[in-house]
């Protein structure tokens, strides 16, 4: 049996101080259900993904249910970190093949402005291994990136330019996506020259600190056949999970993620893929930091290890290039609300892979796509395959 | 509007590896490796991953190290203002060990040697410090 998507929605990501965390919520998943173009009443369960601390509801899944109308539904709360959405969609869609359920609604969400950004980089940091990492150096999410830059860049000559370059390429997708949090182009020249975060991270190398909802329902072919949406569905193909040490002291190198290697390779076979670059039309890679979507294109697969830098340079992962990465503006400049962000790249899947992503929209020949989502540097990692 | 404030601090339960910050406070820094099975450990732990036994044997990581990967940090958490200026953290490696640690310098260089040493910060934390070698 099956399990395919029939409805996606997305929020304004942004600085969100206009709205609570429900009304946030809302936004997403009305848009799911009218997308989808069901009855909200259809809806059996609900998943709530967000990996919270930043916001002061601090159980936040009775609320958010409570608000969208769909208490006594679930719901079942999940975190992974960065990787929350994937982890939520996963949950949604292992609840349909387990036969307990023909509907669910993956409901990613964050809101991170609720809290300053010494208090934000403070919960990133805290989310390695708190004793041995955050309590006695002060580690934080640009810094545990910045470490693998470090390493990436003496081993393979990996340069700022290059990583600039990821950013870009966001930013000037993002330009054309209404729902992004930076709505604009930037220049090289004014990527190179932003203050460090962490050396040698510049700000336009990071993602910034963003609120934001996205939700997908799920469901089983029995049911989307009974529904007539079997045209509009888009099937989940593929599926891989990995993870890795959470003290940084405990891996083998700070090249690579092995969280993505692992969980693409699994995906890979369920999807029967084996040349990702010609047989994928499109992919939603995690680019948190730009080292982060260059280390992406080689431990998926797309380019060899060590060449992800060319693959910047040579316009591979650019519309018209080998494939296309991040076509709504990534992490980097569409936002990275955290419990959101696995759920948006399915969101900008399926608006490929359906044809309605307007200016952005990518050539189809395979009618096949991937989401690369990792929770903290490799902590998680999730691989979906999505196809039509 | 704002919260009322919420103040979170939490007790740290060390007595299981208590040999690690002793040692600390006595210039040295202490992985584990199991009695059993060899496994080594850094952080030091006293229960074994990989052959779930708990008979560990205390050894000390000390002298020269390579540096594997490093960041100097210009936007600082909470919890960390009291330094005052960029920092700078690395994971140097110490034979079969691998550890993270301050660098006392500006920005080192991937491969570059360093000794290790320990030490106290201005908040009385006990840390591994790097220290560049020549
Ligand atoms: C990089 C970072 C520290 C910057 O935060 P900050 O120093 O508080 O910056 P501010 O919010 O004061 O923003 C200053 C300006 O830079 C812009 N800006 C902030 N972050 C940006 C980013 N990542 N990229 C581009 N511009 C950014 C702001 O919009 C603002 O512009 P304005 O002056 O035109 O209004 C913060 O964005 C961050 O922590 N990012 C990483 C998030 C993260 O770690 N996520 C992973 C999961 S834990
Ligand atoms: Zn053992």
């Amino acid at each position: 049996m099956r399990v395919g998507i029939i409805g996606v929605g997305c929020s304004k990501f942004g600085v969100r101080d206009d709205v609570t965390l429900q009304e946030l919520a809302f936004e997403a998943v009305k848009e799911a259900v009218e997308d989808a173009g069901i009855s909200k009443e259809d809806i059996e369960m609900s998943v709530v993904g967000t990996a919270g601390t930043r916001s002061y509801e601090l159980m936040p899944a009775v609320p958010i249910n409570e608000y969208c109308g769909f208490a006594g539904k679930g719901p079942i709360r999940v975190e992974a970190a960065c990787a929350t959405g994937s982890a939520a969609v996963y949950t949604a869609y292992s609840t349909i093949k387990s036969g307990i359920a023909d509907i669910v609604i993956a409901i990613g969400i964050e809101k991170m402005n609720e809290v300053d950004t010494p208090t934000s980089l403070a919960v990133g940091g805290r989310s390695g291994s708190y004793l041995w990492e955050f309590h006695q150096y002060g580690t934080t999410f640009p810094g545990y990136y910045a470490m693998h830059a470090s390493a990436h860049m003496a081993r393979y000559g990996t340069t700022e330019k290059q990583l600039a370059m990821v950013a870009v390429k966001n930013h000037r997708n993002a330009a054309k996506n209404p729902k992004a949090q930076f709505q604009k182009e930037i220049t090289l020249e004014k990527a190179l020259s932003s203050r460090y975060v962490a050396y040698p991270l510049r700000l336009f190398d990071c993602s910034a600190i963003t609120d934001g909802s996205a939700a997908a329902i799920l469901a089983s072919e029995e049911k989307i056949k009974e529904l007539g949406l079997k045209d509009k569905a888009v099937w989940i193909e593929g599926i891989g999970y990995s993870s890795d040490t959470a003290n940084l002291s405990k891996r083998v190198d700070y090249v690579g993620l092995k969280a993505t290697v692992e969980a693409s390779r699994m995906a890979y076979k369920m999807a029967k893929i084996d040349d990702p670059v010609k047989q994928l039309d499109v992919a939603a890679l995690h680019d948190c930091f730009t080292i982060a979507e260059i280390m992406a294109y080689e431990d998926l697969g797309f380019c060899k290890k060590g060449e992800g830098g060319k693959f910047i340079e040579n316009g591979d992962s650019d519309f018209g290039g080998k494939i296309p990465v991040n076509t709504f503006g990534g992490l980097k400049a569409k936002g990275h609300p955290l419990g959101a962000t696995g759920v948006g790249m399915v969101y900008e899947i399926v608006k490929q892979l359906r044809g309605e992503a307007g200016e952005l929209q990518v050539d189809l020949k395979n009618y096949k796509g991937l989401t690369h989502n990792i929770g903290g540097t490799g902590h998680f990692g999730w691989v979906f395959i999505l196809g039509v | 509007m704002e919260s009322r404030t919420f103040v979170l601090k939490h007790k740290l339960p060390i007595a299981r590896v208590e040999k690690y910050w002793k040692g600390l406070e006595e210039g040295k820094v202490y992985g584990t490796v199991c009695k059993i099975c060899g496994a080594k450990y850094y952080p030091p732990q006293v229960d074994c991953s990989k052959c779930f036994n708990s008979e560990v044997e205390w050894v000390e990581i000390s002298g020269e190290g390579t540096i594997e990967c490093f960041t100097q940090l210009h936007s600082f958490p909470q919890g960390f203002e009291f330094v005052g200026k960029p920092y700078t953290i690395a994971v140097a490696k110490f034979g079969d060990f691998k550890v993270m640690g301050w660098y006392e310098g500006e920005i080192p260089k991937v491969g570059e040697k360093v000794r290790i040493k320990t030490g106290k910060d201005e908040t009385g934390v006990w840390k591994v410090y790097f220290e560049p070698v020549g």
